[in-house]
């Protein structure tokens, strides 16, 4: 990964050295081994921070609607993940396109930082990170790590549809090949097959521990209305009381909120401190759109409108 | 200072026992999950855990509480309060939560006025702590004066020394348990175990990897409230979620609202609120003391680092790691401390 | 032990209603136990909390001084829905409040001196308790000359008409002086901004406090004035507003730095706002 790190930097301080943008948002180290943290670079000398690695998760496209007033112009690195939130944000004109500089980066996967974390020493320092294939490689000061993907990385990475960044002004890496997956929605068709009573249960389960943090709703870059419904006083839709009746009416309102515009970046899913497994209600929506209307995981085609986000006089059905 | 011993194969009966006797809440698995709960019995409870992803807060400080319930016509008003907490043991948190709780007496019981919800609540349960076995990379709880076998505000303490419990009598509270459950208490054999427990407390004390230095931080945030520092990129990565807040054993933020169930009937509900959301000072007339994410950033750091202290002598953070752990962005308040002893010293 | 009880309302019935101007409304109320109005002991500047089961509650001023009587009266501005609901209901009827709180005017260190205040708008009436608490019998010859300057945007949107042209300029060494920003048929005094006359009147800083509300840009533009004539940080009083939902000192929200506006204010002396956080 050195290599990406290194063109990442010297592609990032040519940007900003030639005002082509005011602002580069990427990677840098975080504080325990196996994390980064975004990092918000205004000057050329600031570039030694980014980096590169199985540990950058974070879906940065989430702040270009921070910055879609700003007065210069926004680098940001992605993901193929991330971008399509970027083909998102820019079809639904959240952020105008010469706004933005997309540094795109193929993405083999990313570790989950728990679990690495258990494995490796408490306190090294991370020194060099490697793809070989079936496994990652961790060099740390404290001794060398090999972390095999099936069982280390993000859930929603084991089913990667996009691992090339849909689009990039600069692209820093070389190509991975896609994959394709019979079983993309596995544990969507394992819970569609449940009886009303289990599936019930099994949602109870997972609501009942909702604290409400909105951490999932705040981290999703393609939740961008300006007042949410879930914070309005007039009427209240949801009060600060967490109990199974909001925390439902919560999940299952934002899953539909976002429906036809989620990405699948899988961050909600990742955030939530109470590991609830919110990406299985996106994926159960974007099965439905595919099966429905063949509908592409939103933002994987740069141009193609959102099925549920279009209205053409042709349609078999009502507009409302 | 008196103290016990517990067979580690007795604890499910006395778990059992408790349960029967008290509302006993203890750490729970549910899934990938650590929490604390009521128990019914022994074996629900999950000890084999280096910290719960929920502080037990919530056992004096619930996320939802029913204040009243109210029937109101306009032309007349009922109000029905709640019982009284019922008698309750609080076992298995570990040293930093506990001590988390002691910084919460003075809010709820120092300031001017009392709160009867939680002082009931405080009243009436028994803590029983149990010291750490292991300490994680993000833990620092020595930063803020505990450590990982601290007894501070436990009634009683467990920790645990190859088949037994060690347990440490602090208040007359743990002492009047203790000799009620005088079976499981056995009195022989502490004074060896005591050595075992101060070595094990050295041990773990030489494990933490985090370095925490608070040196000049307090006197750089007292003089001065601008700092350049504050516009930096914790403001601008932070996405304003409530989940520091909410996994903090030190916060105590709430919000009162009443919740109608019908015309005339309904209850007034306490629940936990979060100084990161905007709409935290929102005025009724739309002025924002605190309009943007910087201004809040900066107060929940300095009520950790300085307002708590200035108010009650004690200190706001006690070194859980939680919010180091669960924050999205990798917001790191060792890293704060650390950056503002730098900002102190290049001063 | 403090009053662990802090929480829970009690029921109060109102006793007369004043419509103020369009959008302000004074209520009077007595609580319904007597004890409780016996014993409850508010001081000039402090704060209640207003229940309206259902909605919620709503943090207002005492703006009546305790001196006038056994009961307490409310001016509560039609802003919300709460307060939409309170402007609906009359005599006889009932809400809960709790309280007192927050600190209060230091009267105690005003004794003998010159009272100048400064109010604006809706806002003269957390500092109404003050200028009744100076003009009772029991307190007049504890103070000295007592002026009021108070304006609000027309005539229409001055409150406590009748304080101000009957009940209050009856008083001896008493001077009221009004203003409006926007003058009309029915007014004949001065039009003008409230800052722009306190440099009018000019008063002078010996042996005096000033105490000022009123809107945000109102207290901008009348600080410096204020300064300009000789007041120091100490002799400017004033109470400030924030959002509040305990008024205990407990949930947080009304922090300025390590104060809470609920418990350690809402009255403060420039003297402390200017060593607070600007933050308010």
């Amino acid at each position: 990964m050195m290599d990406v790190i290194q063109q990442l930097r010297e592609q990032a301080k040519k940007l900003l050295e030639e005002k082509k943008v005011d602002l580069v948002i990427g990677f840098g180290q975080g504080t325990e081994l196996a994390r980064t943290t975004p990092v918000f670079i205004d000057s050329p000398e600031g570039v030694s921070k980014l980096t590169w690695g199985p540990f950058c998760a974070n879906n940065l496209a989430k702040y270009l609607t921070d910055y879609k007033n700003a007065p210069g112009n926004i680098a940001v690195v992605v993901k193929g993940c991330d971008s399509r939130s970027v083909i998102r944000l820019l079809d639904d004109n959240q952020i105008s396109r010469d706004k933005v500089v997309v540094i795109g980066v193929p993405c083999p996967g990313q570790l989950e930082w728990q679990k690495v974390a258990a494995e490796v020493k408490p306190g090294a320092v991370l020194k060099e990170t490697a793809d070989n294939g079936e496994s990652f490689s961790v060099k740390t000061d404290a001794g060398d790590y090999s972390f095999n993907k099936k069982d280390y990385m993000l859930h929603r990475c084991l089913v990667c549809e996009n691992p090339n960044p849909v689009v990039a002004d600069i692209t820093i890496g070389k190509e991975l090949p896609v994959k394709t997956y019979e079983e993309r929605f596995a544990e969507v068709s394992e819970l569609e097959q449940m009886n009303t009573e289990d599936k019930n249960a099994y949602w109870d389960k997972q609501f009942s521990r909702c604290l409400r943090c909105y951490a999932c709703r705040n981290v999703c870059s393609v939740c961008t209305c300006q007042i949410c419904v879930f914070d309005q006083m007039l009427p209240m839709w949801v009060s600060k009381r967490t109990n199974l009746s909001e925390n439902t009416m919560f999940h299952i309102t934002r899953a539909f909120h976002v429906a036809g515009r989620c990405v699948d970046c899988g961050e909600c899913d990742r955030v939530c401190p109470m590991d609830i497994p919110l990406r299985k209600l996106n994926q159960k929506i974007h099965k439905d759109l595919g099966d429905l209307f063949d509908s592409p995981t939103p933002g994987s085609k740069p141009g193609i409108p959102s099925a549920l986000g279009e209205f053409s006089p042709g349609d078999p059905e009502e507009f409302m | 200072m008196e103290a016990r011993v517990v067979n580690k194969g007795q604890l499910p009966e006395l778990l059992d026992k408790l349960a029967k006797d008290y509302d006993l809440i203890a750490p729970v698995q549910e899934e990938t999950v650590v929490l604390f709960r009521k128990i019914s019995g022994g074996k629900d409870a999950f000890l084999e855990y280096t910290n719960s992803d929920v502080s037990p807060k919530g056992c004096f400080l619930p996320q939802n509480e029913k204040t009243f319930n109210y029937t109101y016509t306009g032309d007349s008003i009922e109000i029905n309060k709640p019982e009284g907490a019922q008698k309750a043991v609080l076992f298995g948190a570990r040293p930093c939560d506990i001590k988390a709780i002691t910084t919460l007496d003075p809010v709820f019981e120092g300031e001017k006025f009392g709160d009867e919800y939680y002082s009931s609540k405080r009243e009436n349960t028994v803590i029983i702590g149990l010291s750490c076995s292991k300490v994680l990379s993000t833990c620092f709880c020595y930063a803020f004066e505990g450590g990982p076998c601290d007894g501070t505000g436990s009634d009683l303490l467990f920790t645990e020394i190859g088949d037994k419990y060690y347990v440490e009598v602090n208040t007359e509270k743990g002492k009047a348990l203790a000799d009620a459950y005088s079976q499981i208490f056995s009195s022989q054999g502490a004074d060896q175990l005591a050595k075992d427990k101060e070595e094990l407390a050295k041990k773990l004390a030489g494990e933490f990897v985090r370095k925490v230095d608070l040196t000049g931080v307090k006197e750089l945030l007292d003089n001065n409230f601008e700092l350049a520092f504050w516009s930096g990129d914790e403001q601008k990565k932070c996405i304003g979620c409530g989940t520091c807040t909410y996994v903090c054993p030190t916060c105590h933020c709430f919000d009162i609202f009443d919740y109608p169930t019908g015309d005339f009937d309904g209850a007034r509900l306490r629940c936990w609120d979060s100084c990161m959301y905007p709409e935290y000072t929102l005025m009724a007339g739309g002025h924002n003391p605190r309009p943007s994410r910087k201004e809040r950033v900066r107060n929940r750091f300095m009520h950790k680092l300085k307002y708590h202290l200035d108010r009650y002598n004690m200190v706001g953070c006690v070194g859980c790691g939680r919010c180091v752990r669960k924050c999205p962005v990798n917001i790191d308040i060792t890293k704060i401390i650390n950056d503002l002893k730098e900002v102190a010293q290049n001063a | 032990m403090p009053n662990p009880t802090a929480l829970t309302p009690y029921p109060v019935t109102i006793t007369k209603i004043v419509d103020e101007t369009s959008d302000v409304k004074t209520f009077t109320v007595v609580f319904d136990d007597p004890d409780i109005m016996d014993n409850f002991g508010n001081l000039p500047g402090q704060v209640c909390m207003l229940s309206i089961f259902g909605e919620g509650e709503s943090t207002i001023s005492i703006t009546s001084a305790p001196t006038r009587g056994k009961f307490l009266e409310f001016t509560v501005k039609r802003v919300g829905r709460l307060t939409n609901i309170m402007h609906q209901m009359e005599v006889g009827q009932k809400f809960g409040v709790r309280g007192p709180y927050g600190n209060w005017f230091p009267f105690d260190i005003m004794k003998g001196k010159d009272l100048f205040f400064v109010g604006g708008g809706f806002a003269l009436a957390p500092i109404r308790s003050l200028i009744d608490y100076a003009l009772s019998e029991q307190h007049r010859s504890e103070y000295g000359k007592v002026e009021i300057l108070y304006g609000s945007r027309s005539y229409e949107d001055l409150c406590f008409k009748s304080d101000l042209f009957e009940r209050w300029p009856s008083l001896s060494n008493t001077a009221i002086y009004t203003t409006v920003d926007r003058g009309g048929d029915n007014w004949q005094g001065r039009v003008g901004h409230v800052p722009g006359y306190v440099e009018e009147v000019a008063p002078s800083p010996e042996n005096k406090f000033a105490i000022i509300a009123g809107p945000p840009i109102m207290i901008k533009f009348a600080l410096p004035v204020m300064e300009k004539l000789g007041f120091k940080n100490e002799q400017i009083i004033t109470t400030l507003e924030m959002r509040m939902k305990c008024c205990l000192g407990k949930c947080g929200r009304c922090n300025i730095g390590s104060k809470f506006v609920c418990v350690d204010g809402p009255v403060f002396s420039l003297a402390q706002l200017k060593g607070m956080p600007q933050e308010y």
